[in-house]
């Protein structure tokens, strides 16, 4: 969809034939002489040592698992340990041509990596840098627990690997001293300063995220190339071929600016060992014979594809510095097919009942760590006695470390209710995720904001009749306004989604921004739900600032991880350590029928960690949006359909021009009175406003009308402050009633103004149905008269009202009962 | 097959009984005829049997319900049985009406909340906290109200409308009743009668008070006299009757004069018997106010006052006008016992045409009777007291017997009424001439 590359017909219709590269598999061939000159025997005794120590330490875990305790110290771990034993050359030969600015995301099979990754960057980062990440990383509350056990003789990078060791295990065994406070655990365990980024317990979903992390680094022109570590079986998920389609994408080399370098830098790399848990890809449940396959059908390089041997720590990094340069040409994507083995069962409680005995003892014959030690010994880069005190040396260390991050004293729990709220969100207010010019294609008064400024901003004349949309500020350009101030103002703040480009967006509220933003700020995404969330997590937790677009709600479901497990929960499961500045918008429709109509608001409501705003006029827009794009927070922005061409009619001055930014939670009120309280989420507010004024003029009562506008957080004081006056209350939503938010809201109103209510507190909420036709809308969302009817049968009987629809007590009984 | 347990019928006049007690829970095994409950119709106790054998599947009403009779009160089955088919319609798990179409054409179906009847909360009328709150603060009885919300609900305008009028109370005042320990006196000593805090009244502490459950006897008693004054037009004429014949008849017959089985013989069935052989003269009184006309009876079901620990029982003496005395006697004596051990039958307590109430032995000499409805006529009967009666000139104190009949206005006048007491006054003046010579020969037939 973009103007400047035209499709042809000749050329779309001539016959031709599609052919795929040759991928190579296992091509890499030995070469001692080359080998020793490349890294000399203190880079291949130090590719041992370090396979050595994730050796050792998932051993400990196993012995911990199985019998609570090694080599005579007891420690007991209640949670997960996916182990990688067997894998440990796939993870180091990766990371030895990796710079600690590179990025890895990984799965729940990840500590080897996260080792691997760490010792890397230890092994590069000067001592002053590495000091200076440890006494500032939780104000060097972990670093202060490792200089306890840690011998006095011992320099910075021992110190350093003591601390990554430590803060690995802690946090494994869920120590408020561990890298991720204990949040995170052992299949979330990750440490940024070392490159080392979060780790996934959902299969595959690192894959869309670590497109989003490359995205961010090409975008802001950052250094450094992004490894998504994902298993075989995660060649199976969807968001996995998403995360691909989108790194694959033409746009980053016919429309992109060419300075920026390409294609994000994204290797996404398949750990191949050939279970996914107890399921055989290879034969079983796939049919793509080498898993490399797959990349033939991404785009015409294949991705520059190639199974790997992953039991040769030299063999991955070769392959991992030919790709890494394939990458920053910005060539990218590259899919590498890494074949390992996991000689330990899925996890703990795994009989490997799915695989032989004679199949593991193969396997185990060809051990990566003692081929790569006999290497060292045949090619005379070591003798037995190195090999020897180097085993001596991680025991030594690993028996200090479990010492330390076992014992409560050292190594305590996070336990205050308080601690664990206080990560859920990060709170943060910036303007800009950094300084610096933001850039754009025209000057701002040069923008759309040159017409939009001089509409009207409020949408009723003196006499206070309405104004025409077209010369008064819609919904609709007050959140492009909203957005357009914040993207000139922050220079980390980008834009994707489907149509987001030149069409405007699907309802127009981009229009104007293709003009002044570069593609990379503003771009068209493949019909990718999954991975335009997925990628946004990316580019957010990596530091930048990104508003994702759904088109329409009901398109949660396609992006249900990245919004559920994702989105909402990378702050807290970090730790706080990460921030993630990441707003989700999604419409919520009308006449589109039952897969396009639906307010899925309380869907989000539930999710811990998601915050989540609903505004109904245009100054709430405007203020609401750019209230979410200064947060760090994760923020689901729902906006009603039927609001878009809305003028604003009910703040009476307006919206201003200038950018601001509404209170967090606060709802609005938005008409006076005594005898009811009308709570509404999103669009029905117009409706509860009609049904007071119903109220008013037929049955001389005065309700008030309060607009919750967020849904969490949510400050219920003026709510209660009201209900407390008038006793009665009526809660009002587009969503479908069952299991509607408003449930949670009455629920909590009940218990808070108990001895206040004159009548249970009502739902009005969509029925239980589908959306039916556009027609029959009438018969599905609320109307003002089923908030009389509703008033009327559960709270106050009207005198002379006669009900149209059937509100009464046992018609929930009956609905209930049915199901609908 | 799951069988039912009926609450039994008992009469034709017995409507519903409370459950005294269980004596099985649910799950236990029962055998056919053995015991499962207890209850108390208006007057009597009685056992529930099992119709069945099996288990008690079910127990639909609990002790203190009252139940209509010929309900449902369990299920006797076997384990795992469907009983919803047993369930009696008012329990049956709010299974409202049939479904009812939605949208098509919602107008003319749906009712107007207001319309139905108040419903109850755990025996008390629905109300709302914030009803419940300002009545609790202001010292209103929700019982007294009408609910004007949903259902019946009282809503706090209800309880506004029932304070206008009602005193005000100071903000002192008001916190010290809603903190307990005080009632309202209806009119404060303030401006207007504002109910200030030296205006409250302590209320009794709990120790000072003893909490009665309302059941048995005394919750019929309570019923049907307040059914009874709200119902009927009474009219109570008192006079008395000279005794003189009458002790010495007593004094005589308890001598054995008339043979050992009249010995018994009470003044009360002398009064009795007078009553019963007066009242066929006077059909006016002998009778009932049905819906469009007046039963009369031609005969005398004498129903007659039993004090008895558990409180006011009234059985009754069959064809009262057809018994000799001493049958008269001796069935008063049955009958009187049976009371006091809880072992009258319910049909006992069934049928009276007219009552007599006897407090004389309580030293009362004259009160004013409460009807037993349909009933138009009760005797009450006082003490014999020396009364001044001038005869010849002089002034004699003569023992007198004091007679109060109620009577209900709607049936009868006060003349025919007074005809009777004159009646009866006479009869007992000259009681040995109102009884049969064979009665006293002691020949003992019945007339």
């Amino acid at each position: 969809m973009t103007k400047s590359i035209p499709i042809d017909p000749g050329e779309a219709r001539r016959p031709a034939t599609i052919t795929a590269p040759q991928l190579p598999a296992n091509a890499w061939r030995p070469d001692p002489a080359a080998d020793a000159a490349r890294y000399g025997s203190e880079g291949l005794l130090r590719i041992y040592r370090d396979m050595l120590y994730i050796r050792q330490f998932e051993t400990m875990l196993e012995h911990i698992k199985r019998e609570g305790a090694w080599n005579g110290i007891d420690c007991q771990h209640g949670g997960p340990a996916h182990l990688s034993i067997g894998q440990e050359a796939a993870a180091v030969g990766q990371c030895v041509h990796l710079e600690p600015e590179d990025f890895i995301f990984g799965s729940h099979r990840s500590h080897g990596e996260i080792l691997a990754k760490s010792f890397s960057a230890i092994d590069k980062l000067p001592d002053a840098r590495l000091l200076r990440i440890m006494e500032s990383y939780m104000d060097g509350a972990v670093l202060r627990v490792v200089e306890g056990f840690t011998p006095a003789s011992a320099d910075i990078q021992q110190l350093a690997q003591a601390f990554t060791l430590y803060g690995t295990l802690a946090e494994i065994l869920g120590r408020a001293t561990g890298f991720n406070k204990g949040m995170g655990g052992s299949m979330h365990a990750f440490f940024p300063p070392f490159g080392v980024m979060p780790n996934n317990a959902i299969v595959g979903a690192s894959a869309d995220i670590a497109v989003g992390a490359a995205l961010f680094k090409r975008i802001n022109r950052r250094r450094g190339i992004v490894i998504a570590n994902i298993g075989d079986a995660a060649a199976g998920c969807g968001p996995v071929w998403e995360a691909m389609m989108f790194a694959a994408m033409d746009q980053y080399h016919t429309l992109w600016d060419d300075d920026l370098g390409g294609a994000p830098p994204v290797l996404f790399n398949f750990m191949n060992n050939f279970y996914g848990m107890g399921g055989q890809p290879q034969g079983e449940t796939m049919g793509f014979g080498m898993l490399a396959r797959m990349a033939m059908g991404v785009n015409p390089e294949a991705m520059h594809a190639e199974r790997i041997d992953g039991f040769n720590p030299l063999a991955v990094a070769d392959a991992i510095a030919r790709k890494r340069a394939t990458l920053e040409a910005g060539r990218g994507p590259v899919l590498l097919d890494t074949v390992t083995y996991r000689f330990a069962g899925h996890s703990p409680s795994d009989a490997s009942a799915y695989r032989t005995r004679e199949e593991i003892d193969l396997w185990r014959a060809q051990d990566p760590l003692a081929s790569h030690a006999a290497y060292l010994l045949e090619q005379g880069h070591g003798d037995q006695d190195a090999l020897d005190t180097l085993l001596d040396e991680a025991q030594g260390q690993l028996r200090r470390v479990l010492q330390a991050a076992s014992s409560t004293e050292h190594s305590p729990r996070l336990h205050a209710a308080a601690d664990i709220a206080g990560l859920m969100f990060s709170g943060g207010q910036r303007a800009r995720m950094w300084q610096g010019e933001p850039e754009v294609l025209l000057p701002l008064e040069e923008t759309r904001l040159k017409v939009t400024r001089n509409k009207q901003r409020f949408g009723l004349d003196e006499a206070g009749r309405p104004l025409s949309p077209l010369r008064a500020l819609t919904f609709a350009e007050a959140l492009f306004e909203a957005l357009l101030l914040r993207f000139y103002d922050d220079p980390s703040l980008v834009a994707w989604g489907e149509e987001n480009r030149d069409w405007g967006g699907a309802f127009g509220v981009y229009r104007g921004l293709t003009e002044c933003l570069p593609h990379h700020r503003l771009f068209n995404s493949p019909i990718s739900e999954g991975a335009i969330v997925g990628t946004a997590v990316g580019y957010a937790l990596s530091g930048g600032r990104v508003v994702a677009e759904l088109m329409y709600c009901d398109f949660m479901g396609r992006a249900g991880d990245e919004i559920f497990n994702q989105m909402a929960k990378w702050q807290a499961m970090s730790a706080a350590l990460l921030q993630m500045p990441l707003v989700l918008r999604v419409s919520v429709g009308m006449k589109y029928g039952a897969q396009h109509s639906q307010d899925w608001s309380s869907l989000v409501a539930h999710i811990p960690g998601l915050q989540v705003m609903f505004p109904a006029t245009p100054h709430d827009a405007k203020g609401m949006l750019s209230l979410a794009l200064q947060g760090s927070d994760p923020v689901v922005f729902f906006e009603s359909q039927r609001l878009y061409t809305l003028t604003e009619t009910l703040e009476p001055g307006g919206v201003p021009v200038e950018d601001y930014q509404l209170p967090l939670g606060e709802p609005a009120l938005r008409r006076a009175g005594d005898d009811l309280t009308i709570l509404s989420v999103g669009a029905t507010l117009y409706r509860a406003l009609e049904a007071a004024e119903q109220l008013q003029q037929r049955h001389d009562l005065a309700a008030e009308v309060i607009d919750a506008r967020f849904i969490n957080p949510l400050n219920y004081g003026p709510i209660l402050e009201s209900v407390n006056k008038t006793g009665r209350v009526v809660l009002v939503s587009d969503a479908c009633e069952r299991a509607s938010f408003l449930h949670t809201m009455a629920a909590n109103i009940t218990q808070l103004a108990f001895d206040a209510l004159d009548g249970p507190p009502a739902v009005v909420g969509a029925r239980n149905w589908i959306t039916p036709p556009a027609e029959l809308e009438a018969l599905f969302f609320p109307q003002a008269d089923w908030i009389l009817d509703t008033i009327h049968e559960r709270i106050l009987p009207l005198p002379g009202h006669q009900p149209t629809t059937c509100q009464a007590s046992d018609e929930i009984l009956r609905r209930n009962r049915l199901g609908v | 097959m799951a069988s039912a347990v009926l609450l039994p019928k008992l009469g034709n006049s017995v409507e519903s009984s409370l459950i005294l007690a269980w004596h099985k829970a649910v799950g236990d095994p029962v055998a056919q005829g053995e015991l499962l409950a207890e209850i108390e119709t208006d007057k009597a106790t009685l056992e529930v049997e099992s119709p069945a054998d099996g288990l008690l599947l079910a127990r639909f009403h609990e002790v203190g319900d009252e139940v209509e009779v010929m309900a449902p009160i369990g299920v006797i089955g076997a384990a795992g049985e469907d009983i919803d088919e047993l369930r009696p319609k008012s329990t049956a798990a709010a299974a409202p009406a049939p479904p009812t179409p939605a949208m098509t054409q919602p107008t003319a179906r749906i009712p107007s909340p207001a319309a139905s009847a108040g419903s109850l909360v755990r025996g008390r009328p629905a109300s709302s906290p914030r009803a419940r709150k300002l009545a609790a603060a202001r010292g209103i009885a929700l019982s007294g109200l009408n609910g004007s919300g949903p259902a019946g609900r009282i809503l706090e305008r209800d309880v506004q409308a029932a304070l206008v009028g009602q005193p005000r109370l100071t903000p002192v005042a008001q916190a010290m009743l809603r903190e307990g320990g005080y009632n309202l006196p209806p009119r404060g000593s303030g401006p207007r009668g504002r109910i200030r805090r030296r205006d409250l009244i302590p209320a009794p502490t709990p120790d000072d008070m003893q909490r009665v459950p309302l059941r048995g006897a005394r919750r019929v008693t309570a019923r049907r006299m307040l059914e009874s004054l709200q119902t009927t037009a009474q009219l109570t004429l008192h006079a008395h009757a000279d005794v003189r014949a009458l002790l010495a008849l007593r004094q005589r017959l308890k001598a054995g004069e008339f043979g050992p089985a009249l010995r018994a013989v009470t003044i009360n069935d002398l009064l009795h018997y007078a009553v019963a052989r007066s009242l066929p003269a006077h059909p006016e009184l002998n009778a009932q106010l049905a819906d469009d006309h007046i039963l009369r009876f031609r005969h005398v079901q004498l129903g007659f006052a039993v004090d008895t620990p558990r409180g006011l029982y009234v059985p009754v003496i069959r064809d009262a006008d057809r018994l000799g005395l001493q049958q008269l006697a001796d069935e008063a004596r049955r009958l009187a016992r049976a009371c006091r051990d809880g072992a009258i039958r319910p049909e006992e307590l069934e049928g009276a045409t007219f009552t007599v109430s006897n407090l004389g032995s309580y030293g009362i000499e004259s009160f004013t009777p409460v009807l037993n409805p349909p009933q138009a006529g009760i005797l009450g009967a006082g003490a014999i007291h020396l009364k001044a009666v001038q005869e010849n000139a002089v002034v004699a104190f003569l023992p007198h017997i004091g007679l109060s009949l109620t009577i209900d206005h709607q049936v009868l006048d006060g003349a025919p009424a007074a005809r009777f007491l004159q009646d009866l006054a006479q009869r007992l003046t000259q009681i040995e001439q109102a009884i049969t010579p064979a009665e006293l020969s002691g020949t003992n037939e019945t007339p």
